[in-house]
């Protein structure tokens, strides 16, 4: 087990020091998971400016509207294409000049973990993506209030069907035991009263409505309190249980800082303690993790496994092509993760979960796909080797240090290295189609270095 | 309080971690499938497939009570006509879209297990499954039965056979080596861009020394490389399956027919595989469940019957056991919306030439319930620990780690 983390100078902010210098592997881990990792521009502005102009920039974000986003998403609400809806999403990811808003939007996402397999409504979906968006860093009281009424919810746990005198418990029990407290800390009785506070919403031509003839106005009694509540007053009494601002706050914990570095109830103690009295400001508590001693600590570097959405989106940002996201939403099916179809109301496990014998492969191959110029589905919009000329990187030492660089700050055992740098000078040698020209084969040599390059382990992690 | 979630997210850089497979494997080898102890119960090559019922399977619409006036009086609108019920006896019978089954029951070749569940039940989707896939109510659980299992038999070739966007189950974790989850051969291979045959080995040695393991501390960076160790090794192996199974009994065209029938394709390749673990989701049926809940029931009979026949007719009858399970059975009466909340106890289904066919136990009270939910009287771990010690040929009390007495689930 590891030692015990002071949980006061966890959180305090991170100062360079001579102990623990600003470089480029900071640099990286900020925007893996601030983001979906980090350009090549970015990674040596990033050197350059320091830790906290670069966590004000990615706080801050830039504009992000969009009129090709605005303009699809019309036609995915006319069509009802739920398909159409996950490359809109992967579109904006990738684009956005707010990576961390889009990053955290996720993170509502798996946390409300509502599918379209059930809601079948792209326009619902889009809506309670908007909500979380909008509150993808302010206020969680307020998005815990509103995704109670949003329409994809009100289907996706069956609100909407659920009638004074024989309420149905599925929003009750899953706001308890996913959105707000985690199991344990209520009992079968409270869901079952809870049930019956939110029933009485409808939807009716595609608006969430509130009907009173179909409510339960009487006395019901809920984490020990008694009174005729209903939804909202539910809502506030779960927000009010000592357990709910450490529920999110280790929720956060395990997305931004590590997933295998435990965080007992000492540690979360100040996150949690600034969570309830700023009246569950998350945007305030996003801030204080990121500019945190422990968030760039050694001890939670690479202790997370990259997500399918963050290993292609790393991917593909770092060789800043745009490639076309209706291919990518299928590959990130293929590799267990279908946005906007999470595959329960927990959401994805994440974690080692993410990585088995079929998803590892997928994800060799799909590095492969974006890397080769080959594929019929991504072409030659991420080419590595137009990068590196980009960039000027010439001769194959200067090559393989530039892609380590790129994808892992040079973090790489020195046997990796040196095998990755014998390989490129033998592929020099090897016998390749007759009509090849000779920058055809320099080209695909440093196409098939970067491939390589993914392959590594190290490569999985975030 | 933690649950397995939070352990997993707390502490995967210790035990956890080793939970999902720390050695290098020595599954799928040749000698796996080799000529077994005849004298060992359970050790003749058999064959097990877990089918998980994902959500929570109405027990009461799919094993269904329909000579008890309090059944029709708990479903008001969700209630089965009799005519139309697979009747099993006098007393239940199996959901109409069920007509597979109900033919593999005149074969001798379906057990119902009736009332199953275990004590102070969790109605939480997902501490309740964890605990079906540990076969433990302790609180904290990081390993599952069949990954426990496996510590007993560790050369028993096992897969997961997944769907897209399924993640691993805990029931796997726990065993020596990490079991190889598969969606499709044709993408279970590592591809190259490569100039030359020559060129593909150098490529592929090259990605495959970068996994090596080095360091003997459990770590993620450990995980991914045993992970990825495992995975090209199986990888190797599944290139000499063949690509076009030709199945002696029709599949029908479902998600989960495919898994099933690609579970047949690997039997058939002669592997040494002997156990599969699939999923069906969806049995989560809160609001208008007559038609879901029928489809899928059509799926799961359908499915199961299909390749119960296939190996059958491959003469494979006697060595093949399918069971499922889901993490509970539903509220016995219906809700407001034409659907069921959550409840306990349920039914679990077992196909193969083995089992003892017809009911096992009784149906549970309609009168006598608990919160509303049906009480169990059989516990799950008597039905794994006939499965283990009787089938699999493991000792049931190292897997449970407590004697439970087998159900009589299987012809003597």
């Amino acid at each position: 087990m590891t030692e015990a983390i002071d949980p006061r100078w966890a959180w305090e902010p991170y100062q360079p020091s001579a102990g623990s210098p600003w470089d480029i592997k900071k640099v990286g881990h900020l925007y893996r998971r601030a983001g979906f990792g980090a350009t090549w521009p970015e990674l040596e502005e990033g050197l350059k400016t320091g830790p906290q102009r670069t966590i004000d920039l990615l706080l801050k974000g830039g504009s992000t509207s969009d009129p090709l986003t605005a303009q699809m998403e019309q036609s995915i609400i006319q069509a009802n294409n739920g398909q159409q809806a996950r490359a809109w999403w992967l579109y904006r990811m990738l684009n956005s000049a707010h990576p961390l808003r889009e990053k955290l939007t996720l993170f509502w996402h798996n946390h409300f973990a509502t599918s379209n397999a059930k809601v079948n409504n792209a326009g619902f979906m889009l809506g309670q993506y908007d909500l979380l968006y909008r509150h993808a860093l302010g206020n969680f009281r307020q998005l815990l209030q509103e995704i109670s009424e949003d329409r994809a919810m009100l289907v996706w746990l069956d609100t909407s069907q659920s009638k004074k005198g024989m309420p149905n418990e599925n929003y009750a029990r899953e706001l308890m035991e996913l959105f707000s407290l985690g199991i344990g800390n209520y009992t079968e009785a409270d869901i079952r009263e809870a049930a019956r506070a939110f029933t009485g919403w409808e939807i009716q031509a595609g608006k969430a409505v509130f009907s009173p003839k179909q409510h339960d106005a009487g006395v019901k009694t809920v984490l020990g309190q008694k009174g005729a509540w209903a939804g909202k007053d539910i809502v506030r009494i779960c927000l009010e249980q000592k357990s709910a601002p450490y529920f999110i706050t280790g929720k956060l914990y395990r997305f931004l800082i590590s997933e295998s570095v435990p965080a007992p109830r000492e540690l979360l103690e100040p996150l949690a303690s600034q969570f309830r009295d700023s009246d569950y400001n998350f945007g305030a508590l996003v801030e204080t993790m990121l500019r945190s001693n422990l968030f760039f600590a050694p001890a939670v570097y690479r202790t997370r496994i990259k997500s399918p959405v963050e290993f292609a989106l790393g991917i593909a940002r770092a060789l800043e092509g745009r490639i076309g996201t209706t291919s990518l939403g299928l590959k990130l099916e293929e590799l267990g993760q279908n946005l906007f179809y999470p595959p329960s109301v927990k959401g994805w496990d994440g974690g080692a979960a993410w990585l088995n014998g079929q998803t590892l492969l997928l994800r060799q191959n799909l590095a492969l796909d974006l890397t080769s110029t080959e594929n019929n589905q991504f072409g030659r919009r991420t080419d590595p080797a137009a990068l590196a000329r980009k960039y000027a990187k010439q001769g194959d030492k200067e090559v393989v240090s530039f892609f380590l660089r790129l994808f892992l700050q040079g973090d790489v055992p020195a046997d990796a290295r040196a095998k990755l740098a014998s390989y490129q000078q033998q592929a020099r040698g090897h016998s390749y189609p007759v009509y090849w020209t000779k920058e055809d084969v320099d080209n695909h040599r440093v196409r098939t270095l970067c491939h390589l390059v993914l392959t590594l382990p190290e490569f999985q992690l975030n | 309080m933690t649950n397995r979630r939070e352990f997993l997210r707390n502490s995967l850089a210790s035990g956890a971690l080793v939970s999902w497979g720390v050695t290098v494997p020595a599954f799928l080898s040749r000698t796996a499938a080799a000529a077994p102890r005849a004298d060992r119960p359970g050790a003749k090559d058999t064959l097990l497939v877990v089918i998980q019922l994902t959500g929570g399977n109405d027990g009461l619409n799919t094993v269904i009570p329909y000579a008890d006036a309090d059944y029709a009086k708990l479903r008001p609108t969700l209630r089965q006509d009799k005519a139309q019920v697979k009747k099993i006896d006098d007393h239940v019978g199996l959901h109409p879209s069920m007509s597979g089954l109900a033919g593999l029951l005149e074969d001798h070749a379906l057990c119902v297990v009736q009332g199953v569940g275990y004590p102070n039940p969790s109605q939480s989707h997902f501490r309740s499954m964890d605990i079906w896939q540990a076969a433990s109510t302790a609180e904290t659980v990081t390993e599952g039965w069949i990954g426990k299992a496996l510590k007993c038999a560790p050369a028993t070739g096992t897969f997961h056979l997944t769907d897209k966007n399924e993640g691993t189950p805990l029931a796997l974790a726990g065993a020596p080596a990490r079991v190889p989850s598969l969606t499709a051969l044709e993408d279970f291979q590592l591809r190259t861009a490569a100039a030359s045959s020559a060129d593909k080995k150098q490529q592929r040695a090259l990605i495959e020394s970068a996994a090596q393991v080095q360091s003997g501390t459990p770590n993620l960076l450990d995980f991914v490389k045993r992970t990825a160790v495992n995975t090209y090794d199986a990888s190797r192996r599944l290139r000499e399956v063949a690509g076009n199974y030709q199945p002696k009994s029709p599949y029908p065209n479902t998600a989960l027919a495919n898994r099933l029938k690609l579970a047949a394709q690997l039997i058939d390749a002669d592997l040494g595989a002997r156990i599969f673990y699939v999923s069906i989701d969806g049995f989560d049926t809160h609001a208008n469940q007559a038609t879901t809940h029928g489809n899928l029931l059509r799926e799961l009979s359908d499915a199961m019957t299909a390749f119960y026949k296939d190996l059958a007719a491959r003469g494979h009858k006697d060595r093949v056991l399918l069971m499922t399970f889901s993490e509970f059975g539903r509220r016995a009466a219906e809700n407001g919306s034409k659907g069921t909340d959550h409840g306990s106890a349920a039914p679990m289904l077992l196909v193969g030439g083995k089992v003892k066919a017809g009911v096992v136990g009784a149906h549970p009270s309609l009168s006598k319930l608990e919160m509303g939910n049906l009480r169990h009287h059989t516990d799950f771990r008597q039905v794994y620990a006939a499965v283990l010690d009787k089938w699999l040929g493991v000792p049931s009390r190292d897997v449970l780690g407590a004697e439970f007495r087998g159900l009589e689930i299987l012809k003597s």
